[in-house]
Order: structure tokens, then sequence, then C-alpha cells
């Protein structure tokens, strides 16, 4: 029971399963089909402790939720319509960048009237009082709609589970009005439908995820701290600079730059390793202290003692016992 | 599903006699009801308490109380005037961590066609304050209210209808009102887009109004689709027009309202002060306020002992059928969530089932919670 490996999730198909792929790529953990019953499962070389297995989204949602999986990718959409409960079973330890989408409320364009909750939470009563009937959302997020309308006082309105299409239930007269996943919401101007101004529920995108409700071994945590380490290294290394100067001239280079440290910049052997953004300044204050010459490198990976977002964890799943 | 204890056969014999003593069957009716028809009626909030079916067609739902499926049943028959006793089960999910049970036994009266009098509010008021009080607990009080008194009231003021009918939905949502009031004292509202479009249609009569905005969404190469036409929006917009230009809550109505939601207690007491503050008002309220007297004394007649009576003028639920008179019988040993009984009136809801009555109250009771040897069930 020790040695059972870490259970990663990990999407199975689509432009989400490239873009994972993508993003761990580039963190030097190249995935390799693990050749497991019906290619379920996957390696990665660089952590052998870690059995990744390719999973719907849904499914990865679920295996957070419930423990089944102790790290998973997962858009924040899904995870959230697990419940309200979900907040004390899954950790969010990092934003990834991609599978952005926005959860939104979607009426009519011709509703020029609605423009925003209010104006939905007085049409919505109107409709009851006129036709006894409720308006009806269409969704595939039920408790997302139903937090998000609650806090607004909306409530003369009924959910329609919707399957499909969800942004054609308007036209096909299934519903009155949507809550859906956008991009670029022209999907919804091509059915008739608009964005309500504070219509917003969740601004959506990938993270990594751990479970809270999963047995973590320490050698798992330890896994997962890894896999982390290495994540940040390279989120850090695409986002600074390695500047370096002859090994002769540091004391004044080291007065140069001072203040950079305070702004996030850190120390190295003969250098500093700066935010990318400031680079030129601080190229510029060591020339004003006559310090050179200045050589700087992007570094592939730049790694600190400690993961911010591995501590969190541990911190967590600390309390839980 | 958490179950409760079974109430001995003496005990729900005494609980059950006050219904049993009525000229009215004891009536059966569906456990399960559509889900569509539950949603519509009490709303999504309602979804949440509900246990679903899969059946091989439409969807549908655990009752979790007789008053839909009683009127359903009384419906079906086309009558006009009907009362119909029920005894049986009913299911709620409870909420999480509360321990209730999940499936329950309520024993209630549903009456159609008694009028809308003060009298048939009292029957089943009194009704259920005896079946209750048969269980034998001595800690019982039974909390009054009236939707439609806070309407009346409303009215009274003759305040912008958009802003009246606003406050008055806002009474029946827990915690609303006083954010409702906040903002209708606000300053001016933002001009907002449709603002300019609503003048130009206020001006014209509805079928014209009606007509440019379907030039405008042509225009504006909009597909209408679904749900509302182009009368109900042009309506609105009018309407939203003539609330943005009518005049904001004063600080004097603002504090006439708070002062009549702060009331509680003693029937009569609070009955008094709502005379005073509708006198200093200058607030139409004598009707309402002589309805309120004849009905506290048939209901105090019917059974209710005056001393446990207490009018709580901002009592409203949210997830009920309810549109005027409503009352609970609490414990003092039971949570306030866990009434013992409860009930009022639903005039709108058999004409939204498609029927007609002149009239509808019902009542409810627990007989578990009513069981005063029970310890604290849920």
């Amino acid at each position: 029971m020790t040695d059972a490996p870490l259970t990663f999730g990990l999407f199975s198909k689509g432009r989400l399963k490239e873009q994972a792929e993508e993003w761990l790529g580039d963190c030097g953990l190249d995935l390799e089909a693990g050749g497991g019953e019906r290619g379920y499962l996957a390696e990665i070389k660089a952590l052998p402790d870690v059995r990744v297995l390719l999973l719907s989204a849904g499914d990865i949602a679920a295996g957070l939720d419930t423990g089944e999986l102790h790290l998973g990718v997962s858009g924040e959409d899904l995870l959230r319509e697990r419940g309200e409960a979900v907040e004390a079973h899954v950790m969010l330890l990092r934003a990834l960048g991609f599978g952005r989408a926005d959860l939104v409320v979607a009426t009519p364009a011709s509703w020029i009237d609605v423009e925003t909750m209010a104006d939905l939470e007085e049409v919505a009563a109107a409709f009851v009082a006129r036709t006894g009937r409720r308006m009806r959302v269409a969704t595939k997020y039920l408790v997302q709609t139903r937090a998000f309308f609650a806090s607004h006082g909306v409530v003369d309105y009924r959910i329609v589970e919707s399957s499909g299409a969800t942004e054609g239930a308007p036209a096909a007269g299934q519903a009155e009005l949507i809550v859906d996943i956008t991009t670029t919401g022209a999907t919804l101007k091509a059915n008739g439908l608009k964005v309500l101004k504070d219509g917003l529920i969740l601004r959506s995108q990938a993270q990594l995820c751990a479970s809270l409700i999963a047995r973590w071994t320490p050698k798992q945590l330890a896994s997962a701290r890894r896999l982390m380490s290495i994540v940040e290294a390279r989120a850090r290394a695409r986002r600074t600079a390695l500047v370096s100067w002859p090994a002769e001239q540091d004391k004044a280079a080291l007065a140069a730059t001072e203040a950079f440290l305070a702004r996030g910049a850190t120390r190295r052997a003969q250098g500093l390793l700066a935010e990318a953004d400031s680079l030129f300044e601080v190229t510029a204050a060591l020339a004003q202290a006559s310090v050179g010459p200045v050589s700087v490198v992007r570094p592939d990976f730049a790694f600190e003692p400690r993961s911010a977002a591995g501590d969190r964890l541990a911190a967590r799943l600390g309390e839980r016992r | 599903m958490r179950l409760e204890p079974p109430v001995p056969a003496d005990v729900l014999a005494a609980i059950r006699a006050p219904f049993a003593a009525l000229a009215a069957p004891f009536t059966d009716a569906p456990v399960m009801l559509p889900l569509g028809l539950m949603l519509d009626l009490a709303g999504e909030t309602m979804r949440g308490r509900l246990f679903l079916v899969q059946g091989d067609g439409e969807d549908a739902c655990l009752r979790p109380d007789f008053t839909i499926p009683i009127a359903r049943v009384h419906i079906d028959r086309g009558a006009g005037d009907g009362r119909y006793l029920y005894e049986g089960k009913a299911f709620r999910v409870a909420p999480r961590g509360s321990g209730r049970a999940e499936e329950f036994l309520q024993i209630g009266l549903e009456a159609y066609g008694g009028g809308r009098g003060p009298e048939a509010d009292a029957e089943v008021a009194g009704l259920a304050w005896r079946a209750a009080a048969a269980g034998g607990r001595d800690d019982l009080s039974m909390i009054l209210g009236d939707i439609s008194l806070f309407s009346a009231f409303i009215d009274a003021i003759g305040l912008a209808p958009a802003l009246a009918a606003r406050l008055k939905r806002a009474f029946v949502r827990p915690g609303a009102l006083a954010g409702e009031l906040t903002r209708a004292q606000a300053a001016e509202p933002p001009v907002r887009q449709g603002d300019r479009l609503a003048e130009l249609l206020a001006g014209l009569p509805e079928a014209e109004a009606t007509a440019v905005l379907q030039d405008l969404w042509s225009i504006a190469g909009i597909q209408p689709v679904g749900g509302r036409s182009a009368a109900e929006i042009a309506h609105r917009l009018v309407q939203r027009g003539e609330a943005a230009r009518a005049p904001r809550l004063d600080p004097a109505q603002a504090r006439l309202i708070r002062d009549f939601i702060d009331l509680s207690g003693p029937p009569r007491a609070v009955l008094d002060r709502i005379a005073e503050l509708a006198s200093s008002g200058r607030l139409e309220l004598d009707a309402e306020l002589a309805a309120w007297t004849a009905r506290l004394d048939a209901i105090v007649a019917n059974g209710a002992p005056e001393g446990r009576l207490v009018f709580q003028a901002n009592f409203g639920r949210a997830f009920s059928y309810y549109d005027g008179f409503l009352f609970e019988v609490r414990s003092a040993a039971l949570d306030d969530e866990a009434p013992v009984a409860g009930g009022g009136r639903y005039d709108l809801l058999p004409a939204h089932l498609g029927g007609a009555a002149r009239g509808a109250v019902g009542c409810a009771v627990r007989p578990c919670r009513a069981w005063a040897d029970a310890g604290t069930p849920s």
C-alpha cells in the first residue's frame, strides 16, 4: 500500500488533451502511452512514481472530488459543478492558462429590455404571474446556475437540463434562456442570444488540482511536490532571466541591483535571477555602476528549494488529520 | 432515507382525532408527481429538497407535501368545492448535517371553496393547533403572518407600481427586503440602453410600439427566439421607463415599511401598532385590520389559546404556495426550522393547476414532531 503510485488524471481526448500534453511537454514531462488496457494509462518518464489515467473531463472532476485521483487537470467549471462541498474536497494548485471559457447567463438578444440580472428577476416574476409557469433555463450547470440566480434574488425560474447543444434551446422552444460556457460569444450570437451585463458566473480555465479526500502516503505527497516544483520552476523560468557579471565585480554589482531584490529578483552566484519585465532596468543599473561585461540567458528551469503550492497542499492535508 | 421513529398508536390516534371529527373523507393521493409541474409551481429552489425518480417517461419526484397532490385530485374531479383529509408519508431531502427525517408522516386538511373569509383561516389554524397539542407538548406557540396584509400595506402607501411589486416579491424571500428598501431609496438609477427607446415607445399605442420594436430587431439583425413576444417586451420597456421616472422611496415611507416588518409579539398588540402606523402614514387599512380582529377571535374560539399566539409581521416563506394568511406551530424544544404544524391560504394555486375555486386553505401536522415523548425528533 505504501508503495502505491500517485494517480494523476488527464484529459483523454480533444483539444484539452493536446493542450495538457503541450503544457507537460513544455515542462519536460513528456507523456508516453503506457500501453495499459485500452490505452487509458500513460506514463511520465521523468516521474516514475506517477500513474497517469486518461479520463473524460467529467470523470477527472469526479475523481478529484471523491478521492479516486490524487492530482488532476480539470476545468474549474466542471469542478464547481460538483457542489459547494467541492471547496473542502479539492484544492486548486495552479491555473494553467488554457481551456479558458466563461460560464454566462444568456438571454435572447431580442429581449432589449433585459440587460442585467435585476431585469431578469422582474421579467421572470412577470412571466410566472402571467402564465402560471416559470421561465425555463436550459443548462448543464445546475449547481452554479442555482447558486448564481439565488445570489441575484432570481427565484421564478426552473432549470431544464440540457444534454446537447444548449445554445439552441431557446430557438427550439425548450427554454427561454440559457446558462452555458462560451469562449468568443460567436455561438451565442449565431443563436440569437446575448450575455447579460452582470451575467458572468465564472471565468474558468484548466487548473492543476489536488484531492483532499484521497488517501495520501508520504511518498505520494513527495511525488506531488516533485511534480509541482518542476511545473513551478518552468513557469518561473519563463518569466525570469539570469543576469551574470564578472566575479571580481560582485560587490559593486550587488550594490547596484539591491533595489531589485524587493521586486522579486533573487541572488545567484555572480548574478541575479531577475523578472523578465525589469530585465533592462537591471542591465541599465549595472552599466551605471560600470559593471561589465554582463550577459543574460533565459533559463529552462528556475528551481526554488520549496514549492509554494506543495507547501499549501501539505498544510491542507495536515489540517485534515 | 432517514426515517422517523414510529409514533405509538394511541398518540397518533389523539393527534388524528381533531381531523377525523370533520365531515371530510380521508383521500389518497399519488406518491409521485411530475417533476416539471413541481418546479413550475414551487420554483427551482425546491429542487434540492426533492427526491427525484427516474421513470421511462417524464422525470418525477416524490411528493414533498400533500398540497399539490391533493389539489390535482380535486381538480381532476372537476368540483369547485371540496374538503380533503389526508394521512401519509411525504419525502424531503434534509439539509446536509441536519439529521432530519427525510421520510415523514403528515396528517392534514385541504379545503377548497370555503370562501376567503377569516373563519376559513381560523378553522385550519385551530385544527392544526388542537392536533399538534394532542401530541402532549406543553411548549407550543403559533406564529401568525399574512402576506396579503403586507401587500395591502404597500398598496396603501401608494408607491410606483414597479417599486411596489419589487417590495412585495422581496417580502417572501428571506433577507431580501432590507436590500430592496436600500435600493429603492438610492439616488436616480443610471440611464440605460433601452431608456430613450422606452421614452419613444411610451408615446405610441401598444400595437405601434410593437411594430417599431420588430423593425428595430430586423435592422439590428436580431432573430427573435422563443418565450416573449414583441408586445410583451415593448410593454415592459414602457413600464421600465415609467419606473425610472417615478419618485424614489422617501425616508418616511422606508421608515414606515421597516417599522411594519419589525413588528412581532402578541397579536392584538401588533395589530394596534399596525393601526397606529397606518394612521401616522394616513394609510387606509381598516378593512384588513377588522378582518384580522375577526380572524384572531375565531382562531381562539377554535381552540388555540391567545397567550400562545405570536403575530410576526415579516413572516413569509419562500418555498411555499401561500399567498395570504399563514401560520406555523412551533415547539420551544425544536428548531424553528422544524415546525410541528403549518398551513395557510393559497388561493392562486388551483388556478395555476388549471382549476377554479373560491379560496383554498390547508394545514398539515407532523405527528412525530408533535409527539412529546419522542425525545427531540427531527
